[in-house]
């Protein structure tokens, strides 16, 4: 007839290392390099931020005819807008290339019976998605399509 | 409130999710040619005058109001991405504690941001 075991059954012969303070977050963890990459990813939130707003200044003043449209357009050949832009399109760049190369390992690893195609296709699919709006989009706005 | 942010977390995703996707892939080249080339002359200013704005921006693909939809997109998914990544960065530095009230803040913003951005493609 089985009886209970002892509550030590399975305990190590020696015991473990025993923490006296709970863990603490060293006052550098920011400056890893690790956790720069990071949080300049998080801090494109910013950029995205503005960028959206200043996207819809200009969308308002289409809508609000041609006086207040061509201001808007005009203001942003001011330099700091287009240093701004420029900031902004690297951000952007930034933010795609990092969020691309995560991607793949964020995908579940079987959906149904379905599984995801493999890292590298799920890769080229979005840099051609990328790369080709780009351009697609860019020659409708310069003129070059539809014009 | 704090319940509250944890019931909408999935429609917050998904709006921050196709905010760095989408929001990534259109604002490539809206900062490239309206941002970059144009205000420096390197593309004529004619290419974006008034009427053809205007005409793009009122475009309909097979009943779809496609130059609507991407200027939406344009304008309103960012500021999700914006706002649930300055959140995040907030969390890192100031700890969790202010969270709810830091992040309905910057949800709110977004959504006044969304709606201004509906209104303006309705005006168009």
């Amino acid at each position: 007839m089985s009886r209970p075991a002892h509550p030590h059954a399975m305990a190590p012969k020696t015991p473990g290392k025993t923490r006296t303070a709970p863990p603490q977050i060293p006052a550098s963890w920011w400056s890893t390099s690790r956790m720069r990459a990071y949080l300049a990813f998080d801090a494109t939130g910013f950029v995205y931020l503005l960028v959206g707003f200043l996207a819809i200044r200009l969308v308002w003043a289409l809508g609000s005819g041609q006086g207040a449209y061509d201001s808007a357009l005009g203001a942003l050949e001011n330099p700091i807008y287009i240093v701004w832009n420029v900031f902004a399109l690297l951000c952007v760049i930034g933010v795609g290339v990092r969020f691309f190369r995560l991607f793949p390992k964020a995908q579940p690893a079987r959906l149904g019976p379905a599984k995801p195609p493999p890292g590298p296709v799920i890769h080229a699919g979005l840099y051609l998605a990328w790369i080709g709006i780009t351009v697609l989009l860019s020659a409708i706005l310069a003129g070059g399509l539809f014009a | 409130m704090k319940t509250f942010l944890l019931k909408v977390e999935p429609v917050i995703w998904l709006l921050f999710g196709q905010g760095i996707l989408i929001g990534t892939i259109l604002l490539t080249a809206w900062l490239l040619v309206i941002g970059i080339l144009i205000p420096l002359g390197v593309v004529p200013s004619d290419a974006l005058a008034y009427e053809r704005a205007l005409r793009l921006a009122t475009a309909n693909l097979l009943f779809l109001p496609i130059g609507k939809l991407l200027l939406l997109a344009i304008m309103a998914l960012p500021l999700w991405k914006g706002a649930h990544h300055i959140r995040s960065l907030l969390v890192d530095f100031g700890g969790g504690e202010r969270d709810p009230a830091v992040a309905s803040l910057l949800y709110l913003i977004a959504t006044a941001g969304s709606v201004a951005a509906v209104m303006a493609v309705i005006r168009l």
